[in-house]
């Protein structure tokens, strides 16, 4: 065969797209079917090739939980959000960042003697120059990074400190998204103590989680925006147009949902992300008047519809962990 | 089921067999209409194996090439069988429909 180490090395090149431990266990037995696949005078793979690799190590890789599909039960669930959920959280902080909602015309806001700060927009580059939205930043960064540098113990530390920094108001972020704090403090800590935590999630999260929690963090703004809009203050500073906001916001949602099936993956799994985005679900889906906006004016019906359920939920997954498990009953010989 | 599926289970049904046998098996048995690559059927191979449809036998190193063999489990000739009588079944519909309207067979 002509120049069959050259025709291997570009073999090779190609079955790095598969994930590490796929090619670990596949890649010398799929190089033997590519090799005896090749035509003879080969040099170098053929595009056709290239292409149907690539698009099954793609696949391999949005698919949940290789080898074997493990990952399947509670335990994996929340080892994953222990992973994913202070990244979702921070994705949820930036994309209010990169965006705002722009008004157009400010001129009302001045009339009632509101201040604005000269801004003409709500969210944006504008809540990266304030205190309590750096602080707020900070802490979800710092979260994120100690998930995934899998140090469990201090991860949970950085949680208690965020709780503690967040009840005693130093920490400030736009109203819509205050829904997430609570609710991850309570299931990020859950996660972190009753799973084998975020260097387990490593090896069970993939791509396809991470575009699934994309396009709920991106439903998430669009529906941030539309709330923002419906507000009366602001619907008199007319913005941008945001009444599709809600039914792109539902595509988005059942598109992932969508993905969730198609993959795969744990079923525990957006059970967990949809926990974590239940208060804010509450909150968006009241309709907006001046007089009873839960959000400045929660009553104790409110506070315990919004996080009694997520305190069962995190209340029974540490439960859950430190109880011993009986063995499973084995069958005996006859 | 699709297709390529399909005739994977076919190969396997008859012993087992390693990656490069099933897709030329694969060739043969659908006439050279089918002509799998590695990466697709690798993918299938892995969708199958995670259903329990099929199992790796055994592994060879041939010319220092590393061959793994694959064959049909007991749950993947049942659904394999299954799926046979019902295209046999679809396909019989269809020929004596055929002659009923007096169309070309």
């Amino acid at each position: 065969m002509t120049d069959s180490a050259g025709l291997e090395r570009g073999y090779r090149r190609l079955l790095a797209w598969y994930p590490r431990p796929f090619r670990r266990e596949r890649e010398e037995e799929i190089l033997t079917v590519l090799m005896a696949s090749a035509r003879d005078g080969q040099r170098r793979p053929r595009p056709i090739e290239a292409v149907d690799v690539i698009k099954s190590a793609l696949w391999m890789r949005l698919r949940s939980g290789w080898p074997a599909r493990p990952g399947q039960g509670w335990t994996d669930a929340l080892a994953m959000f222990s992973l994913a959920g202070p990244l979702f959280l921070l994705a949820i902080d930036l994309l209010e960042v990169a965006w705002p909602y722009r008004m157009s015309n400010i001129g009302l806001f001045h009339a009632y003697g509101l201040p604005t700060g000269g801004h003409r927009q709500i969210g944006g580059l504008t809540l990266l120059g304030q205190r309590g939205f750096q602080i707020a930043l900070g802490c979800h960064l710092l979260i994120a990074v100690l998930v995934l540098l899998g140090l469990r113990r201090i991860a949970l530390a950085a949680i208690a400190g965020t709780a503690i920094y967040w009840f005693a108001g130093r920490y400030w972020i736009p109203a819509p998204l205050q829904q997430f704090s609570v609710s991850f403090y309570l299931l990020g800590a859950a996660a972190l103590i009753a799973s084998p935590g975020p260097r387990r999630g490593r090896h069970l999260v993939n791509w396809g989680h991470g575009v699934v929690l994309l396009m709920v963090a991106l439903a998430i703004q669009l529906s941030t925006l539309r709330y923002i809009a419906s507000t009366p203050l602001v619907r008199l500073a007319s913005g941008p147009d945001t009444s599709a906001y809600p039914w792109a916001s539902i595509a988005l949602v059942v598109a992932a949902a969508g993905l969730v099936v198609m993959l795969k993956m744990n079923r525990y799994f957006p059970l967990l992300v949809l926990a974590l985005c239940y208060p804010y679900l509450l909150l968006v889906a009241v309709p907006q008047t001046s007089s009873s906006n839960p959000v400045w004016h929660p009553t104790l019906v409110h506070l315990a519809l919004r996080y009694l359920p997520l305190l069962l939920l995190a209340a029974g997954a540490v439960l859950m962990a430190v109880t011993p498990r009986r063995p499973r009953a084995t069958a005996s010989p006859a | 089921m699709q297709e390529a599926t399909f005739l994977i289970l076919t190969a396997l049904a008859q012993g087992s067999q390693h990656g490069y046998g099933i897709i030329t098996d694969v060739k043969d048995i659908s006439g050279g209409r089918v002509r799998l690559r590695a990466g697709t059927l690798y993918t299938a191979l892995e969708r199958l194996r995670a259903d329990a449809l099929i199992a790796v036998d055994r592994e060879e190193i041939v010319e220092t090439r590393l061959r793994r063999y694959y064959r049909l489990t007991p749950k993947g000739a049942e659904l394999l069988a299954a799926e046979a009588a019902r295209l046999q079944a679809n396909a019989a519909a269809a020929l004596s429909r055929l002659k009923l309207t007096g169309g070309t067979i």
